[in-house]
């Protein structure tokens, strides 16, 4: 069947409209990172729909715990059954975490654990006044899913773009570690744009690691066979479909063997995992961080994530499993991280769409924009909360409506702060977070 | 208990799938639960005859009118439960408690006009700026969330004691009109609606609000021709189906069997001159159907029960992820088609991941479930080759059979070559093997993956 050109297609795409996107900003560091002497891991941790994190850092002190429970009302923690931590350096509040969260308590106690508080997607500093007279650019499509996870994936605010931040991370020390034999960029929960990249491609295995093909065998007519398919996967192809389809196999085939192969020598850890989607997830970055000098890793990220926060409904049954969940897993994962000796250089950290509304809607909670996001890790400057925590009123300075808290930090500031701690020059903290020059702050201090 | 509906629901739809003698009904109906988003993963595991329910309403309303499946859809208790309408109440102040907006929000990002200020071709329209213009803002989510007030499962003695029954998730939600919100209510285009005319009216006022609105008919025909016919369709071709959409020719809008008929008919569906943009990948579901379609699957017991559908092929029958779908309309995937700005939205779960699982079912299905094989169980679902294991000792009549029977005899050269090359390692006498070796190499093959 005769095909049109890819020139001719260019033309008519052209004429279409199809013009390819002029501005994309490559990912050309200015302070390109020398080699790496050592090894460090970032660990997204993904909480699909929106968590409410004002139910997970809650004020604790009477005056402002007073405020919170007369915003949510039938959704309010009671201040007895908050579980206090103790931050080392007090705003003049006290706080406590959900009570199905002992495990994130004590890692905050213990100094391995930190919250950054109302941090959200923004373009510069806002106030409710500027907010309601529309005197300050603002993200666009604000409290919708895709739109704000596509936000905090990419930090595109209103640009137009293509990569993630931490796509663009992997472009910026592709140099630095060109030995690996794994990509930078791995995901245990499917595609992402947080790891889309103009040079490099992100691998996307399982839960539990890499599958293997079956049918592929070593000797013989198994062996004829795996070749056979790699010469299929490996021709050439008259459409775009057919071509991205066969490169995809041919990434699957290629670390399918690579990865699996590491990953069946690592080692046993006796730290338990909870028997959780997030927790089997988190496991197998343990384990592949476990064998990160068997695939030759000096900087890895790793994409997990957690579903279920839309809680729109049942909010007060449903929330207890979600939060304990994420509490739990993180935990195990901080241990096994000490057991392998590694914690000091692994750093997992959550995001989500959005925070959800203070106020209800009978029995749950609907999108809102700022919220708090939790950061693990033996490098973590635990045992404190980063930013300023609002006062959670309802048409109260923070508001813009129902109880939607306007962030009070931004996500570049919190990107820039993992980007640096993982090799960034702060040259190219704008490549990684395009909004950070308009903030004062480029570095929150969380990671040293 | 709902587990096993859940695997009867599954085998219900495999049988249609396969089996209806209303094929392309079935097709347009998958097509509408992509974009009419409703889960069996989230708050609907336990109501698989609400789930049931919401599939029939979808295949009948395939070919009828927009704007009465957007009511069906409102009304269904399957996405009253998904998207939190059903028990949504009128705000109470005191409480601080105010409608909730689940659905008025995903019924206008996904379900009718999306985000963004469309032209007739589907292409955003920008402002000065370049920045495309919103179709509608926080005070018209609000609007539509207190429209959706008052409604609940039909038939409770009130609002407070609906509770779930066998019956009552399968029927339209019913008003209760005490806790139906009767103030005004901003609507789409600055339309406001009047206070206290009551929910039932309030409802049908605010759907024509929605169905009118100009963007409607791009952003729906621009959908079903990804679902249908191509990733990238051109902005003319999105033209001529949402010019059907508006008006059928009758001056009826919204007129889903003259889409499809539009969508299917046009030039562009059948290009002389294919292009390398032309077509879609197919999904994994679809290559499943279309393998067993053409091995004439069963099983032992009579159904399908594929209750591991998902797991190995990264969907099954209303069961995403989310609201937003398998995979979104829009996603790229690195290389030459995103660098193109084109799209291949199937491509956004062809991870390596998910590849691999779809190659390795595929493995399974071909060569230890078919109708050579031996030990197998009631449930086993199980392809026919025995038209292909009798001619397997002619390699070239094998490779015939099997390029018109799975890639409409289009197989290319190098498959073609490299099957080849494997019938001769495997002896002449062993047909089953060579049968199922000819067959495992063309569904996961590229070109099988791929729908011209």
């Amino acid at each position: 069947m005769p095909m049109v050109s890819r020139r001719q297609f260019l033309q008519a795409g052209a004429a279409a409209g199809l013009a390819s996107c002029p501005g994309a900003v490559f990912a050309q560091g200015v302070g390109m990172p020398a080699p790496f002497d050592d090894y460090r891991a970032l660990v997204c941790v993904f909480l699909f729909g929106g968590n409410d994190s004002f139910n997970m850092l809650v004020p604790r002190s009477a005056a402002e715990h007073a405020a919170y429970a007369a915003s949510r009302q039938n959704l309010a923690i009671e201040r007895a059954a908050l579980l206090p931590i103790n931050p080392a350096t007090p705003d003049g509040a006290q706080y406590g975490l959900h009570p199905a969260m002992p495990g994130v308590q004590s890692l905050f106690e213990s100094g391995r654990a930190a919250f950054v508080t109302n941090v959200g997607p923004l373009i510069r500093p806002t106030t409710r006044e500027q907010f309601l007279a529309g005197a300050v650019p603002l993200p666009p499509q604000l409290f919708s899913h895709n739109d704000q996870q596509d936000q905090w994936h990419s930090l595109k605010g209103r640009n137009v773009t293509r990569t993630g931040w931490a796509g663009r991370v992997a472009d910026l020390v592709r140099a630095a570690v060109s030995d690996q034999r794994m990509a930078t960029n791995a995901s245990l929960f499917g595609t992402s744009l947080y790891q889309s990249a103009e040079q490099t491609v992100a691998y996307v295995m399982g839960p539990g690691g890499p599958v293997q093909f079956e049918g592929f065998g070593t000797t013989g007519v198994l062996l004829e066979q795996r070749r056979a398919f790699e010469r299929i996967i490996g021709a050439d192809y008259d459409t775009v479909y057919e071509r991205a389809y066969a490169e995809i196999q041919q990434r699957a085939v290629a670390s399918a063997d690579r990865v699996g192969a590491a990953l069946a020598g690592a080692p046993v850890l006796a730290t338990a995992f909870p028997a959780t989607p997030l927790g089997r997830q988190l496991e197998t970055v343990a384990r592949l961080v476990a064998v990160r000098d068997e695939l030759a890793m000096q900087r890895q990220i790793f994409f997990v994530a957690a579903g279920g926060f839309d809680t729109h409904d049942n909010q007060v049954a449903d929330q207890p499993g979600l939060l304990g969940g994420v509490s739990e897993a993180l935990a195990a994962f901080y241990s096994a991280t000490a057991e392998l000796g590694i914690a000091e250089s692994v750093t997992s950290f959550t995001q989500s769409d959005f925070g959800r509304t203070l106020t209800s809607n009978g029995d749950g909670t609907d999108h809102a924009w700022g919220g708090n996001q939790l950061v693990v890790g033996g490098a973590v400057r635990g045992q404190e909360l980063y930013g300023r925590y609002p006062l959670l009123e309802i048409g109260g300075p923070d508001d813009v409506g129902g109880g939607r808290m306007i962030p009070t930090t931004s996500a570049d500031q919190y990107a820039a702060t993992l980007a640096r701690w993982f090799g960034i020059d702060d040259a190219d903290l704008d490549i990684v977070a395009p909004a950070i020059a308009n903030f004062a702050e480029r570095d929150l201090g969380f990671l040293p | 208990m709902p587990f096993e509906r859940q695997r009867d629901r599954i085998d219900a739809w495999f049988r249609n799938a396969l089996h209806g003698e209303d094929q392309l009904r079935q097709r347009v109906a998958f097509a509408l639960s992509e974009i009419l988003v409703v889960s069996q993963n989230g708050a609907l595991a336990s109501y698989p005859y609400a789930l049931a329910g919401y599939y029939d309403l979808l295949a009948e309303h395939a070919f009828g009118n927009y704007r009465e499946l957007l009511e069906a859809v409102t009304l269904h208790p399957a996405m009253g439960i998904y998207l939190s309408m059903l028990g949504n109440e009128k705000p109470d102040p005191d409480r601080n408690i105010r409608p909730d907006e689940n659905y008025a929000r995903e019924l206008m990002q996904l379900f009718s006009i999306g985000l963004v200020q469309l032209h007739p071709d589907g292409t955003p329209v920008l402002d000065a700026d370049g920045v495309p213009v919103p179709t509608y803002d926080q005070a018209v989510i609000e609007g539509f969330a207190h429209v959706f007030t008052g409604w609940h499962f039909a038939g409770a003695a009130s609002f407070r004691q609906a509770f779930p029954t066998a019956q009552n998730q399968v029927v339209p939600m019913q008003l209760y009109p005490a806790f139906h919100d009767d103030g005004a209510k901003q609507l789409l285009n600055g339309t406001v609606l009047p206070p206290g005319q009551g929910g039932q009216a309030d409802l049908e006022a605010a759907l024509d609000n929605i169905f009118q609105h100009p963007n409607v008919g791009p952003f729906i025909a621009r959908r079903l021709l990804q679902r249908l016919v191509t990733s990238n369709p051109s902005p003319g071709y999105v033209r001529r189906v949402a010019d059907v959409f508006d008006d059928n020719g009758a001056g009826v809008r919204g007129d889903l069997g003259a889409v499809v008929r539009a969508i299917l008919l046009d030039a562009e569906a059948r290009p002389a001159l294919p292009m390398e943009i032309d077509g879609k990948i197919k999904e994994p579901l679809l290559r499943l159907t279309q393998l067993w379609r053409a091995y004439d699957a069963q099983s032992a017991g009579g159904g399908y029960p594929f209750v591991a559908a998902s797991v190995f092929l990264g969907q099954g029958p209303l069961q995403a992820p989310s609201v937003f779908n398998f995979f979104s309309p829009d996603y790229a995937p690195p290389g030459e088609i995103r660098d193109s700005s084109l799209t291949a939205p199937e491509l956004e779960i062809a991870t390596e991941y998910q590849n691999t699982l779809v190659t390795n079912l595929f493995f399974y299905q071909v060569f230890g479930l078919n109708s050579a094989s031996t030990g197998l169980e009631a449930d086993d679902i199980v392809i026919d080759i025995d038209a292909e294991i009798a001619l397997a000792d002619d390699a070239d009549a094998l490779l015939d059979r099997v390029g018109d029977t799975l890639l409409g005899g289009e197989m290319s050269a190098v498959l073609r070559a490299e099957i080849a090359g494997m019938l001769a390692r495997i002896p002449a006498d062993d047909a089953a093997l060579r049968a199922a070796e000819a067959i495992y190499l063309v569904v996961t093959s590229p070109e099988f993956a791929y729908q011209r």
